[in-house]
């Protein structure tokens, strides 16, 4: 099946209550598959007026304990941001879908990952989010799930950042229950309007996106700095392929992971030394476990490869601060990246002398 | 036929409405069936219809990696402008199959180095030779590395059968070149994605399968050159 079929499926199988959206390709089938699901089985779908109204209806519906979700790209992301801003200072839980789409702008309606800084740091604050970055559908399905699960244990914006080509190709996947496998799924609770009164009975919820004084704001952020910082070791997860013989790194996420691994696999056969990270969450990012791989080889380069023009560069720049290893590039913005390509930017950068019977 | 990296790349490409993406899944399905890994695209764009409209499939034992690829197994081309578009996805040993009354059939220069035929750009970000000048494409490429197979599915689908069967010709003609799917499977992948329309009419699952066994044998028949 395609992408968006899977992650309708996903979301049906993950508890989602109800789906707000606002249609954009490469999204669209998300919506469609979900509208048509959703009546056999008592969930929702609204569409609303455009993203800013979706996403702050989903907030709405978080509020009063429904698991909510959109599925977004593009400029739609960009609208999107106000909400998750929302959403991310009131610790609102909610889980967003990101098709990534060519950019700036309308640009193209297939592919890219030119979203990903959108995507974990959007807003106007720290950008205190989980984001996953898939490559398969089994992943799609998967961290669906997972995303559902996690949006409601740390109350983060949670997201799952996939891309165009995934949207709409097809290959093999293996939808289950998550119950069928022992996954248990985070409970929704409403967050405000609970039972008994306040300051008698219970707290009172005080959910707060408006603060009067700097300190207290800064209070406020000190906390959820201190507990996204918490969760982090908890969340991060990556693929790692690596040793002390290897000489260079490729590093790319999402789909282009997969050209990275299979070009892996291919320099491997061929006699090359070649390793390969991919993050799987790009928020937080697995800084320490790259750090690690780093430092397998003094003298390994890395190559950084991505269909956007130096964002997961930035990240990679940032999490290797004070290592002195060389970084190549293969930076694509906006078309797809082939296993050819990246075999070819290794073996064009590896000195003769290493080759096999160089 | 499959390469190192042991993965059969197929692009189906033509005219919107020609049928080329119910190729593709159909291929992806019936291999899957078949207990293969399978990944299927489309290109897509934001016309509604119309234009050139190119299917990638990738059949291979091991998990498949990136979705679309420089280089193509099996091109088979439907279109004057399809065959524009795709011919920087040829490579030595491409099989090229083409729809006869589409493109003229080959003349071939045993002297010729290089792909003779198209001087034209294929529009992919990752295809090669973007900017380069634009010449219409009359005829396949003649380049004697490459196995050009003309078939002639639209004119036999218009006399034998009906048109809207042509895809599926071209579809059995495709499954005999490849080799790695058995036509059974195909077939099954017909009846499980037209079921439905099937059952509204019997006569047109009768016509597909008679399609695509002309698509099977018209590759014995007249295409082996």
């Amino acid at each position: 099946m395609t992408g968006n079929e899977v992650v309708a499926w996903a979301a049906l199988v993950a508890g989602a209550d109800f789906m707000y959206g606002y249609p954009i390709t490469p999204q669209n089938e998300i919506m469609h598959y979900w509208a048509r699901l959703a009546p056999h089985f008592g969930r929702g779908f609204l569409q609303t007026e455009d993203e800013m109204a979706a996403g702050f209806a989903m907030l709405g519906g978080a509020l009063v304990g429904k698991k909510t979700f959109c599925a977004t790209a593009g400029p739609g992301n960009i609208l999107m941001q106000e909400p998750i801003a929302m959403a991310e200072m009131m610790r609102i839980p909610g889980v967003w879908v990101i098709q990534q789409r060519g950019g700036p702008s309308t640009a193209t309606v297939i592919y890219s990952q030119q979203e990903l800084r959108l995507t974990t740091a959007g807003g106007n604050g720290e950008g205190l989010r989980i984001v996953y970055s898939t490559a398969f559908h089994q992943e799609l399905f998967e961290y669906t799930i997972k995303a559902f699960n996690r949006a409601w244990e740390y109350r983060f914006p949670t997201f799952v950042l996939g891309d165009g080509y995934q949207a709409k190709m097809r290959e093999a996947v293996t939808l289950f229950r998550p119950e069928a496998r022992g996954w248990t799924l985070t409970p929704a609770e409403p967050l405000v309007r609970r039972p008994g009164i306040p300051a008698l009975d219970r707290d009172p919820v005080h959910l707060r996106n408006t603060f009067n004084i700097e300190e207290e704001l800064y209070d406020r952020l000190m906390a959820q700095l201190a507990a996204y910082d918490r969760l982090t070791p908890e969340v991060v997860e990556w693929e790692v392929e690596v040793g002390p013989e290897t000489e260079v790194l490729l590093v790319a996420h999402g789909i282009v992971a997969r050209a990275a691994k299979q070009a892996c696999a291919m320099l491997n056969r061929q006699g090359y030394k070649v390793g390969y990270f991919r993050p799987i969450t790009v928020r937080p990012f697995p800084g320490a476990a790259l750090r690690e791989a780093v430092a397998a080889n003094p003298n390994l380069r890395l190559l950084v490869v991505e269909s956007a023009y130096g964002q997961l560069l930035a990240l990679v720049k940032a999490e290797l601060y004070g290592f002195t290893n060389a970084i190549d590039t293969l930076l694509k913005p906006g078309v797809g990246i082939t296993a050819e390509e990246i075999m070819a930017a290794v073996t064009a950068r590896t000195p003769k002398e290493v080759r096999p019977g160089g | 036929m499959m390469d190192e990296q042991r993965v059969l790349k197929i692009i189906v490409a033509g005219e919107g409405g020609q049928g080329v993406q119910s190729i593709g899944e159909l291929l992806a399905e019936a291999a899957f069936q078949a207990g293969k890994q399978a990944l299927y695209i489309p290109n897509f764009g934001v016309e509604q219809r119309g234009g050139v409209s190119v299917a990638y499939v990738q059949i291979a034992e091991e998990a498949i990696g990136a979705p679309k690829f420089l280089y193509a197994d099996l091109l088979a081309v439907l279109s004057k402008r399809a065959a524009e578009r795709t011919k920087g996805y040829i490579k030595p040993g491409t099989i090229y199959l083409y729809e006869e009354s589409a493109l003229a059939a080959p003349v071939i220069d045993d002297q010729a180095v290089g792909i003779q035929g198209y001087e034209t750009v294929a529009p992919e970000g990752f295809a090669k030779m973007v900017g380069a000048a634009a010449a219409p494409a009359s005829s396949p490429p003649v380049d004697p590395s490459i196995r050009p197979v003309g078939i002639r599915a639209a004119q036999t689908a218009k006399a034998e059968l009906t048109p809207r069967v042509f895809n599926i010709i071209v579809l059995g003609a495709i499954t005999k070149l490849i080799k790695v799917l058995p036509p059974a499977g195909v077939k099954e992948a017909i009846a499980k994605k037209f079921g439905a329309k099937f059952r509204e009419n019997p006569e047109l699952e009768a016509l597909n399968y008679q399609a695509l066994a002309k698509g099977l044998t018209m590759i014995e028949t007249e295409g082996q050159q």
